[in-house]
């Protein structure tokens, strides 16, 4: 995950957006195993329909996560058709809380600086 | 009728496929994944009262990689010989394999040589045994690099391609033994017609000639072959698999040029 929430490094908005992508994703897998289209109709309804994974964009996020080991894929069958279903690894657990107090941190950030002077924040 | 029984999602998956260049069972695994994703998506959205079609819709919409997507997926899953190289020209990193593949050929001549030096069957060897170890370096030459590109470089782009090539260097090495010894034999019946005198000697010269020769061209062609077939089993494997998940039929069941002909008439 990049550090776009850094002072010295700057603010990557792009890379930001990966992120919670991919915080959505491994948050989803807390409740359980599920496979890709399952993670990506959670997702969606978890948040209301604010967040939708379409084109395709759920595979390389979930293929990346795989690669550095945050999430487990594995394939089984299902009615004969074979299926690949991903779990959330221990350090994708550690990754949830680090991505989690971060986006915190910048959306408060954010919040302080859209805010009027004097305005509580939450 | 079932959503998934109309299988309208074959040609998407056949789209993407296109799209994905990478080795075949990445390729196999990303469209597996796919298709199963699609077909429970839209099962799903038929189950909630949808129709079938804008079911088959909807999902590929949610689903099927965009441009940008295949894209990311081609470089996540990419050959680690191809994402140490990426900054290579493909003219140089051509030039490169080519100039290695040369070096592995000679390497192997001069193990080849070697071997049988040390073995002292250079001795008197018949005139064949050159041909034959030069083909058989070029068959080793032709499987190394067709591994190297299956295995290392992940290009499956045409797999089969040089497979045959392999198949009839393996024959020529086998026919250069055969038709060195065969050669050797009429040209010692020459001799032995002129002088016969000779027979005591030449004929066990010839047979030791031939008996090297055979050896080497039998374990170089066999060698060849060998590796053919481990690669082809390979290949048909992969392209059996990616033909599966996109529910293309095998080579042999596709209707003949002349059953065709005959449906027309």
């Amino acid at each position: 995950m990049s550090d776009q929430g850094s002072d010295d490094q700057g603010f990557d908005v792009q890379g930001f957006a990966r992120d919670i992508n991919e915080l959505l994703i491994l948050s989803s897998l807390r409740a359980g195993a599920k496979h890709g289209y399952q993670i990506a109709l959670d997702v969606e309804t978890d948040s209301n329909g604010l967040f939708r994974f379409q084109h395709g964009t759920l595979y390389p996020i979930l293929h990346r996560l795989e690669e550095d080991g945050l999430i487990q894929g594995s394939w089984s069958r299902e009615g004969g058709r074979r299926r690949k279903v991903y779990a959330l690894t221990r350090r994708g657990e550690g990754r949830i809380q680090g991505g989690t107090d971060r986006v915190q941190t910048i959306a408060s950030r954010l919040l302080a600086m859209l805010r009027p002077p004097g305005e509580a924040t939450a | 009728m079932s959503a998934r029984s109309l299988d309208p999602h074959r040609e998407v998956l056949r789209e993407v496929g296109q799209g994905l260049a990478l080795p075949l069972p990445h390729r196999v695994r990303i469209l597996r994944e796919l298709s199963y994703d699609l077909e429970s998506l839209t099962d799903l959205l038929v189950g909630q009262g949808i129709s079938a079609e804008e079911a088959h819709r909807r999902a590929a919409e949610a689903l099927v990689p965009d441009r940008a997507a295949l894209d990311q997926l081609g470089r996540l899953h990419e050959s680690w010989y191809r994402r140490r190289t990426r900054a290579v020209t493909p003219d140089r990193l051509r030039l490169v394999e080519r100039g290695a593949l040369a070096l592995a050929t000679a390497t192997v001549l001069a193990v080849e040589g070697l071997a049988l030096r040390r073995v002292n069957l250079f001795g008197d060897p018949s005139p064949f045994l050159v041909p034959v170890l030069v083909a058989g370096a070029v068959l080793s030459a032709l499987v190394l690099g067709k591994a190297f590109e299956l295995f290392i470089k992940g290009d499956h782009a045409r797999p089969r391609t040089g497979l045959t090539t392999i198949l009839a260097v393996a024959g020529a090495t086998l026919a250069l033994g055969v038709g060195g010894t065969v050669f050797d034999l009429y040209h010692l019946a020459g001799t032995l017609e002129r002088t016969p005198a000779l027979a005591g000697v030449l004929t066990p010269l010839w047979l030791g000639r031939s008996a090297v020769l055979m050896v080497v061209a039998l374990i170089l062609s066999m060698a060849g072959a060998l590796g053919w077939f481990v690669l082809s089993h390979w290949v048909s494997l992969a392209e059996g698999a990616h033909r599966e998940v996109l529910g293309l039929p095998h080579p042999s069941r596709l209707p003949r040029r002349s059953d065709h002909v005959e449906a027309v008439e």
